[in-house]
């Protein structure tokens, strides 16, 4: 029977696939045993669950950073645009970092000002949109049928506002068939 | 009525369709041209557009590529009519040179709170995307 560990410590000392291998392939029958083989698969889960998150952000960010680069010269829209802001990058970048994992992931455009668009678009009548510019604070508007309206936000670069994760969740909750999975 | 150097009048009438060019492909997705695409220049306070009149689509096409997209590419063409414009208290006025060309007036622009004035342009962004078709080559 194998010896209790402590899951943090296991995870640290033994590595990920050592652990893997110990929360798949225990056959452990006392109580201790079991209720450290599920701490275990519940380490196991949570890492492999933010592995496949931070490819999803991680790609939704490199698309991002494609789109500032595109859009980083004056006039980028033939109708005299000001570049991407860099500024407006990062906190967009801080945005999506922080987005809860429920969420989906939003879709990018530049704006005519330097500012970045984050769309969730369930359809043309369904969407929620937030501009990130310069600074913290964050404009966003809103069509849900009849139901429609703006409002600003701050972001303090670490917790996405309750406002906009409910708003983002009252669109998205129709069901998400055009929106990027998270 | 005045007419303009183009042949159209100078007055631009609710049921004329108006072309918004796209030289992003970001500007729109399967579902519909996104509300960024109409958000108004910031140096000007207003969105450039061109009048269809009674050319076709692949005439606009044309204008928009020697227009506005010059040596880049021109993904799509968002059209939808000046009364959607005016039904979100916006206008729409002439203004030539180049020929059919025309401006969308009026957005919100006061200084005391830009973020909260972006804001509000968002919103009318979104309900004029409501409303246009997307042509893509």
């Amino acid at each position: 029977m194998p010896e209790p560990v402590s899951t943090t410590i296991g995870v640290c000392w033994l590595g990920y696939a050592a652990v893997q291998a110990y929360a798949r392939g225990n056959s452990a029958v006392s109580s201790e045993a079991r209720a450290v083989r599920d701490a275990v698969c519940a380490v196991v889960d949570q890492a492999e669950r933010s592995q496949a998150l931070f490819g999803d952000k991680a790609a939704a960010i490199s698309q991002l950073r494609a789109l500032a680069n595109e859009c980083g010269e004056p006039n980028w829209d033939g109708n005299d645009a000001c570049p991407v802001n860099p500024m407006a990058v990062f906190l967009a970048e801080t945005f999506v970092r922080a987005l809860p994992s429920s969420i989906p992931l939003p879709e990018f455009a530049a704006e005519p000002d330097g500012a970045i668009s984050l769309d969730w678009i369930q359809s043309r009548n369904c969407l929620f949109s937030i501009s990130v510019g310069s600074n913290h604070r964050l404009a966003y508007a809103w069509l849900d049928g009849a139901d429609k309206g703006h409002a600003v936000a701050r972001f303090d670069g670490d917790r996405i506002p309750p406002r906009i994760v409910e708003g983002i969740c009252s669109i998205t909750s129709h069901g998400n068939a055009s929106l990027r999975a998270a | 009525m005045a007419t303009l150097p183009s042949g159209l009048p100078e007055q631009v009438s609710d049921e004329e369709s108006l072309a918004r060019f796209l030289t992003q492909s970001n500007y729109f997705n399967a579902v519909m041209v996104r509300p960024a695409a109409f958000l108004p220049n910031p140096k000007n306070g207003q969105t450039s557009v061109f009048r269809q009149g009674n050319e076709s689509h692949e005439a606009l096409w044309q204008v928009g590529q020697e227009q506005i997209a010059g040596e880049r590419s021109l993904h799509g063409i968002a059209l939808f009519k000046a009364k959607h414009v005016r039904e979100v208290q916006l206008d729409v006025v002439s203004q030539e040179p180049p020929p059919r060309h025309a401006n969308i007036i009026g957005w919100p622009s006061n200084t005391s709170d830009p973020e909260l004035e972006k804001a509000k342009r968002k919103a009318l962004a979104i309900q004029i995307a409501q409303h246009a078709e997307l042509l893509r080559r």
